[in-house]
This record gives structure tokens, C-alpha cells and sequence, in this order.
């Protein structure tokens, strides 16, 4: 678990220095030239391979390895599983996966760029996350199902179905056909494997750090199979006004439609179970989940819109939709990411914590993010209005230019908040997570009472 | 727990996983299968009876196309829009993406869609805009990709010139199949009263701004400019290529065959301009700029026309004027024509259109340059091995006599 979370927090350092790379070279194009490894298209398909897979992929791990024993009762499948799986992950998927993508060896699919050969390592090591993760759910019976656990096993078994869509299929099905497979699963990677594991780590994160049950199982299982029923549905509105059958793409635009109404269930019970806490609690851990449900809502009602034919005929293709994956995946899930990372490490005796370091990577990230996301939707509007109106192609691109230098320039609040998470995780006293939470709930802290305890041991015996 | 709530709650996961899988199956089926069913069935029916398919070459050049991600910055996919439509061309039909292993979409317009790329732009534009983006555009964000090339823009390695012949099959097939494919698409196309569907056959398949052509009737421009907003366009467009002052020697002169005309040796008519703007030159690097309002065209032709210095040429002796004729009607007409309006019976069967000498008079030195070393990169060849000085001489003064002038408008 410890080792999931050492490599979210690399593998998402590494992922955000190519998307700032990326960034950069659009206002200086010409570095880099000489390096075809550095190009920008490499890089780019290096960045959000590395997010999905190298910091939200290790970050969910990490926090099933608490989660799961919590939540079903029994620990997870096999640890030597887990070194396996962890191995898979990282040295066979992710790792090689960067090395070939800027070697040239890559896949022109988004959300799919690692080479098939990768895809294969992936698919093996999702199926060793089902068999580690799923099953203590089921040896324990399946009385009590919390909501997280729903979404749990939900995420990583449809994950597994989702993932050959996107990857596979349209590499024997061609063109506009294949298009329509891609579009299933550019929008599953967010929909079936970030949101349910993101979601499952809120609604996990809120009653443990509040200590008070959520506000309604109900709405929580409402929300949970609506979102399995309407999130695959919508993969054709990334493809409006195409070629595509109009039924197909009119579907998915109702499906993007609900889903907004979906997303207002789920959030308002999240937000009514933190009711009490403030939107800013204490408690670091939650306050990135109520931050995460807080950009949840946000990047749903605007994807709703933006599915809408009107709005997308202007947007589409332009910056505004890059803002809105970053606040989906900058946004959402990666302070979802960092809810799971920092609660589960308040919660390991010998994890190092420096609380200070963490609420000064909070506030950074929440300002990197909010700048960021707010430009990119404004070029997208600046954008969308002069390709609409016949100008000069150049003028777009010239257009752009001011909100390309803001986009870069919040990369310094944001890589400085990583930065400072990964401080906040390594640096700091063993132990002072948990000691934090002790003291918010009033107890003694264990080293406290550890000689007490040792005490009562050696007269037991 | 009773026994028999047990057996309830067990049944009601076992529904409701059932019911799990059979939402994504569902979408699966709606949005994968069912589209898939109804696209190969429109390929079938609206695709040429023989539609083009990808030489060795454009296949490979595919692949870098896909390798260097490309696709995140240029679409391949033109909507059921009318402003896709207008500055791109017909939107994409199911059976152009028939060869696409994978599709290449796209979703991310930071440079143009190049669906209809085929026949826009010429192969040396494309190799110096690889080799060096800004030597071209000086905007332009793109990467330069100097890795396909041995370390300058006419020393394109194999895998240059390969991307370069997959840049320009995008959109071929459906140009070549010409009207015929056009007419059989619509036949098969169940557009029935379908707005959006008709909308596929509604303008020209390659509708692209920049794409020459030859013989378009170019917008009359307006005669009074904006002489500072030319300099400034002048400088952002053409300074590259045709050089600050005119002189053809910008920084991508030398990575371009035919080069870029000398402005300041020559003598234009607005005409003449008007019609190098609208529709390019075809055969060479210059594209046409479609793009820019009449206003903004006017402008440049007026910063175009201030580079010529309009000295007083040295007088042709007196015995040679015959001589001009003479040579003229013997050796170039086959391309110039009679009067040297560029209409020869050769004219239209060649790469590069021949000089309209009524519209464009060059200087007599660049007269003599051209005489005497052919237009490399043009079917205009040295004519030093078969006349004689006087006879150059005297045939570079003769097409200078042929100008009309603005007079002819």
C-alpha cells in the first residue's frame, strides 16, 4: 500500500512535468526540436497516460489496501499478490510504457496511447486487482454492502470490460466505426474506472473523518446504478455533428443530460453528509474530499452543457474541453486521489506526516486548479467564437496565445502543491497522522497509552 | 437475518449484477455495435465503385502521422457544420474512413483539420514547414520535426517524404472519384429529406482557404487600401518566403523550388495580384489566402507594388526590336502565347502556369536571369544553348513591351 502511494506520488510528478512541458512548448515551440522523444506529441500522450494510470491507477490501490479490509471485514486476497500486482503495474505497464511512448512505439487513441503490447499488461493486472480486491467482499457476504464497496467492485470489474472498447476494437474496426467504439471508452476511463473509485473513496473518506453516518443509503445506491446505467451512454457526444447514425449521438446527449441529474443526487447527499464540517473542515483528508464532490458537480453540470448541440458546435475541439478534463481529472478525481492518499496515511502508525506541508499543497492546488480551468474555458469560448466566424485560422491560434501563457503560469501553484503533498507524505514525525486524529476526537495517543496497555499484557500472562 | 430474507437479498444482487452488466452491454450495443451495423451499410452504399486505397509509402507515413501525434492538435473529421464546412470542405463521409486502422479523429483543433489536405498544398511547402514551422508561419505553434530530415529542408529522409504522401492522400479519394462518386454517394445516401444529411453534398468536397487553383475568378479588389495593415499582414504572411523587402529571399527561399518570386524585379498589375492572392499559384509553394477579406488582399497588392523600384531600363539598340519578335514567335509562344498572355497551346498541360507577360513585367536583368538559367522548379528551361546574346537580349525586351498595365483592367 505504502509503495502504491510512493508511486502515485512519483509517477504524478512525472506525468505533471510533461503536461507542463507540453504546455510550455506551445509558447516556445521551438525547444525541444532536435529531441524527437521530446516532441510535443509524445509528451502529450506521455502526460495522460501517466495520470490515469501512474498517479489515479496507484492512488485507488493504495487506498483499496485500506479500504477493503475496513470495509468487508477480511483482509485482501494474497500480499504476494499485491507485489505482483504492484510490479505489473509499474515496471511492466506504466514505466515501459512511458519509455515506448516517446520512442515512438504508441497508439494514436486517446486514453488509449500506450502500445498494444502494454495494453495486454494492463489488462493483466486489472484482473489481478479484481481477484485481490473483489473477493473479501464476497467471502464476507453480501448483507452489508456500503456504497464504496459497490462502486469498488463496479469500478474494477467494468474497468475490465471498458477498457478492450477503447483500446482494442478499433484497431480491427476502422474509421468512423471505430470512432464510435473509441468514444465508449474515452468516456468509461472517466466513468468506470476514475469516477466509481474516486466516488467510493469519498463517500468512504466523509463518515470516517466526520464519524457520522451518510445522509441517505438510499440516494446513495440511486446515484450509484444510475451512474453505472447513464456513464456508458455517453461516449457518442464526444463525436456530435459526425457521421455517426444522429440517433446514437442524440442518445448520448440525453444520457450526458441525466447524468447531470445523477451527478446532483450523488452530490447532494455527499454534501448534506458533510454537513456540520464546513466546506473547508479540518480534517485534511476531508476537506479534499468535500473539494473533490465540490469539482465533481462542477465538471458534471458543464459536461452536461457542453454535450448540448448548441454549445458543442462552438466549444468542441477547442481549449475549453482540456479545461474540462483537467477539472474532471485534475479537479475531481486527484483530490479525491489525495483525500484517499492523506487519510489512509493519518491512519499508518509508521507513516511520516507533516500536516503543514499538506494544507499548504491544498490551497495551492485549489488555486493552481481554479486558474487554470477558468482560462482554458475562456480560450475555448475565444476560440470557438472566431472559428465560427471565418476568421483567419492564425487568428485562433494568436488568440490562444494569452491564455496559453496563464495555463503555464498555474503550473507553478500546482506542481508547487504536489510538491508540497509529497513533502507532507515523506517528511514529518512517524506516526503524527494518527496522532492528529486522535487528538480531534479527544483520545489519548497510542504511544500514550501503549505502556499502560503493556503493562495489562504482562499481567494477562 | 432469516433464512428467507437472505435468499431475498441474494436474489436482488444477483438481479442486480445481472442488470449491471446488461446496462453496459447495452451501451455497448446502442453506441458500438448498432452504429457500426448502419456505417458499414452507408460505406457500402455510398462508396466509389473503385475507391483509392493507400500506397506502401502512405501507409507508413500514416503510421509517423499517428507516432508523433499529430491527431491532438489536427482533426481529421470534418462535422455536419457550416463552418467546418466552409473552411475545410464536405463533411466526412462513413466510406472515406474505411482504411482507418485506427480512426484518427481526433478531438483537439489547435492547428487545422487536414481531411481534405490532398492537392492543398504543394510537397515543398509541407518539407519546409516540417523541417522549420516558423519559416513559414511565423506563428505557428507546431513542432518542427527536423529528425525526418539529413539537417535541412531539401534533404527529406524516406520518412518525411512518406508523411508528406500521406498528408496529401486525406480527402483524395473522394476528389478523385470526381462527380461520378459524388452522384453514386448521393444515390445510396438515404438522406431522404434529412437536412444534416444532404448537407454531406451541399458545397465542394475540398473547400480548403489555402488550396490553389488554377483560373478562379478572383473578387475585384477595392481600390482604396490600408497601406499600414498591409505591411503588417505582408510581414506576418509573406515576409517568409518572398523576404522583407521583396527581394524572394526569406528565411524558407532557399528550402522552396520553384523560389518564391523576386516582388521587387517585377512590375504587377492589381489584376495580376488579385488573382496570385485568391487563388495561389498552383505548381508552387504559394497557396492561396482565401482566408483574408478583399480589404486585407488589396493591402498587400499595394505593399507588393511599392517594392519596385520602377527605374528606367536601358533602351533596346535599335536593331534588335525585329529580332524580338522574332525569337518570341519562334520559341515562346508554344507556352506564352500569341500576345504573351501565358495561354500558349502548351499552357494548360503544364505543372506551373507560364508568365502572363500583359499582367507581370519582370526587370530586364530579371528577364535575362530567367533566359538565361530556366526557373528551376518550372518547365522553363535555359535558353542559352540555342540563342544567342542579341537573341536573349532582344526576346527580354520584347515581353517587357507586352505589359498592359492596370489600363487592361
Amino acid at each position: 500500500m505504502h509503495a502504491h502511494g510512493v508511486a502515485a506520488i512519483v509517477t504524478l510528478l512525472l506525468s505533471v512535468t510533461f503536461g507542463i512541458i507540453v504546455s510550455l512548448e506551445l509558447l516556445y515551440p521551438d525547444w525541444g526540436a532536435n529531441a524527437a522523444w521530446l516532441s510535443w506529441g509524445r509528451l502529450r500522450y506521455a502526460h495522460t497516460q501517466g495520470i490515469m494510470f501512474g498517479w489515479l491507477g496507484n492512488a485507488f490501490f493504495a487506498f483499496l489496501y485500506h479500504a477493503v479490509p475496513v470495509l468487508s471485514g477480511r483482509p485482501v486476497t494474497s500480499a504476494r499478490l499485491g507485489r505482483w500486482m504492484f510490479g505489473l503495474w509499474n515496471f511492466a505497464a506504466v514505466g515501459p510504457g512511458w519509455v515506448l511512448l516517446l520512442a515512438g512505439f504508441s497508439q494514436p487513441l486517446e486514453w488509449a496511447e500506450f502500445p498494444l503490447a502494454i495494453d495486454a499488461v494492463v489488462v493483466v493486472a486489472l484482473v489481478l486487482a479484481v481477484v485481490q480486491f473483489v473477493p473479501p467482499f464476497f467471502s464476507r457476504g453480501l448483507e452489508h454492502l456500503y456504497v464504496s464497496s459497490w462502486y469498488i467492485i463496479g469500478g474494477l470489474i467494468f474497468t475490465l470490460f471498458a477498457y478492450p472498447m477503447g483500446n482494442f476494437v478499433p484497431e480491427l474496426v476502422p474509421g468512423a466505426s471505430g470512432a464510435a467504439f473509441s468514444g465508449l471508452w474515452i468516456h468509461d476511463a472517466v466513468g468506470l474506472f476514475v469516477t466509481p473509485l474516486a466516488l467510493a473513496i469519498i463517500y468512504f473518506v466523509i463518515p470516517a473523518a466526520t464519524r457520522r453516518p451518510i445522509y441517505s443509503h438510499f440516494l446513495s445506491m440511486l446515484g450509484f446504478w444510475l451512474l453505472f446505467f447513464l456513464y456508458p451512454l455517453n461516449g457518442t457526444h464526444h463525436y456530435v455533428f459526425s457521421v455517426i447514425p444522429m440517433s446514437a449521438q442524440v442518445g448520448a446527449i440525453t444520457a450526458s443530460v441525466l447524468l447531470g441529474v445523477d451527478v446532483i443526487i450523488v452530490v447532494t447527499n455527499l454534501l448534506l453528509s458533510l454537513r456540520g464540517s464546513g466546506l473547508f473542515p479540518r480534517d485534511i483528508g476531508l476537506r479534499f474530499a468535500a473539494m473533490s464532490t465540490v469539482f465533481y458537480l462542477i465538471v458534471s453540470m458543464q459536461g452536461s452543457v457542453q454535450a448540448l448541440m448548441s454549445v458543442n458546435q462552438t466549444v468542441h475541439f477547442s481549449d475549453w474541453v482540456i479545461g474540462h478534463s483537467h477539472l474532471a481529472m485534475l479537479g475531481f478525481a486527484t483530490f479525491a486521489g489525495a483525500a484517499g492518499l492523506t487519510h489512509v496515511w493519518q491512519r499508518i502508525p509508521t507513516a511520516r506526516y507533516n500536516a503543514r506541508a499538506l494544507n499548504h499543497g491544498y490551497w495551492l492546488l485549489v488555486v493552481g486548479v481554479v486558474l487554470m480551468v477558468t482560462d482554458l474555458t475562456a480560450a475555448g469560448l475565444v476560440e470557438g467564437r472566431l472559428w465560427q466566424s471565418g476568421a483567419p485560422w492564425l487568428d485562433s491560434v494568436r488568440a490562444a496565445r494569452p491564455y496559453w501563457i496563464i495555463r503555464s503560469l498555474s503550473a507553478i501553484p500546482l506542481a508547487g502543491g504536489f510538491i508540497a503533498i509529497l513533502v507532507g507524505l515523506v517528511t514529518g514525525p512517524k506516526g503524527a497522522g494518527l496522532a492528529s486524529v486522535e487528538a480531534s476526537v479527544g483520545l489519548e495517543p497510542v504511544a500514550a497509552i501503549a505502556p499502560r496497555l503493556a503493562v495489562v499484557a504482562t499481567e494477562a500472562s | 437475518m432469516t433464512r428467507g430474507a437472505g435468499r431475498a437479498l441474494r436474489m436482488s444482487y444477483l438481479v442486480a449484477s445481472v442488470a449491471g452488466v446488461g446496462f453496459f452491454v447495452m451501451s455497448v450495443a446502442l453506441l458500438g455495435v448498432w452504429p457500426k451495423r448502419v456505417l458499414e451499410a452507408e460505406t457500402r452504399a455510398m462508396a466509389p465503385e473503385h475507391p483509392l486505397g493507400l500506397s506502401v509509402s502512405e501507409l507508413r507515413g500514416r503510421a509517423i502521422y499517428g507516432r508523433e501525434g499529430c491527431g491532438y492538435c489536427h482533426t481529421q473529421q470534418i462535422r455536419y457544420l457550416h463552418a467546418d464546412m466552409a473552411r475545410f470542405g464536405a463533411p466526412t463521409l462513413a466510406w472515406e474512413t474505411r482504411l482507418d486502422y485506427p480512426h484518427l479523429w481526433g478531438t483537439r483543433r489547435i492547428g487545422p483539420d487536414l481531411s481534405r489536405e490532398a492537392q492543398t498544398r504543394s510537397a515543398d511547402w509541407h518539407f519546409a514547414h516540417l523541417f522549420s514551422p516558423r519559416a513559414i508561419v511565423p506563428e505557428s505553434v507546431m513542432p518542427a520535426y527536423k529528425g525526418l530530415f539529413e539537417g535541412a529542408a531539401t534533404e527529406p529522409r524516406q520518412e518525411a517524404r512518406d508523411l508528406v504522401a500521406y498528408l496529401d492522400s486525406l480527402g483524395h479519394a473522394r476528389e478523385i472519384a470526381g462527380p461520378e462518386g459524388e452522384a453514386r454517394a448521393r444515390a445510396g445516401c438515404e438522406c431522404g429529406d434529412d437536412e444534416m444529411a444532404q448537407m454531406a453534398f451541399a458545397g465542394p468536397v475540398n473547400a480548403h482557404p489555402a488550396r490553389a487553383r488554377r483560373g478562379d475568378a478572383a473578387p475585384a479588389l477595392p481600390a482604396t487600401v490600408n497601406l499600414a495593415a498591409g505591411q503588417v499582414l505582408y510581414a506576418d504572411h509573406c515576409a517568409t518566403c518572398h523576404g522583407a523587402s521583396g527581394a524572394g529571399d526569406g528565411v524558407a527561399a532557399a528550402m522552396l523550388l520553384p523560389r518564391p518570386s523576386n516582388l521587387a524585379e517585377h512590375d504587377y498589375t492589381v489584376e495580376r495580384l488579385a488573382d496570385a492572392l485568391w487563388n495561389g499559384v498552383a505548381g508552387t509553394a504559394m497557396p492561396a489566402w482565401r482566408e483574408y477579406s478583399p480589404h486585407d488582399l488589396a493591402a498587400i497588392a499595394q505593399v507588393v507594388r511599392g517594392f519596385r523600384s520602377g527605374g528606367v531600363e536601358a533602351p533596346l539598340p535599335e536593331g534588335l526590336v525585329a529580332l524580338g519578335e522574332r525569337v518570341y514567335a519562334a520559341n515562346c509562344v508554344q507556352c506564352h502565347g500569341e500576345r504573351g498572355a501565358g495561354n500558349g497551346p502548351a499552357a494548360a498541360e503544364l505543372k506551373v502556369a507560364p508568365t502572363n507577360f500583359q499582367r507581370q513585367r519582370p526587370s530586364l536583368a530579371e528577364g535575362l536571369r530567367a533566359l538565361r538559367n530556366g526557373v528551376d522548379g518550372t518547365p522553363m528551361a535555359p535558353w542559352t544553348t540555342r540563342l544567342n546574346e542579341a537573341e536573349l537580349l532582344a526576346a527580354a525586351h520584347y515581353v517587357r513591351g507586352l505589359y498592359a498595365g492596370d489600363a487592361a483592367r
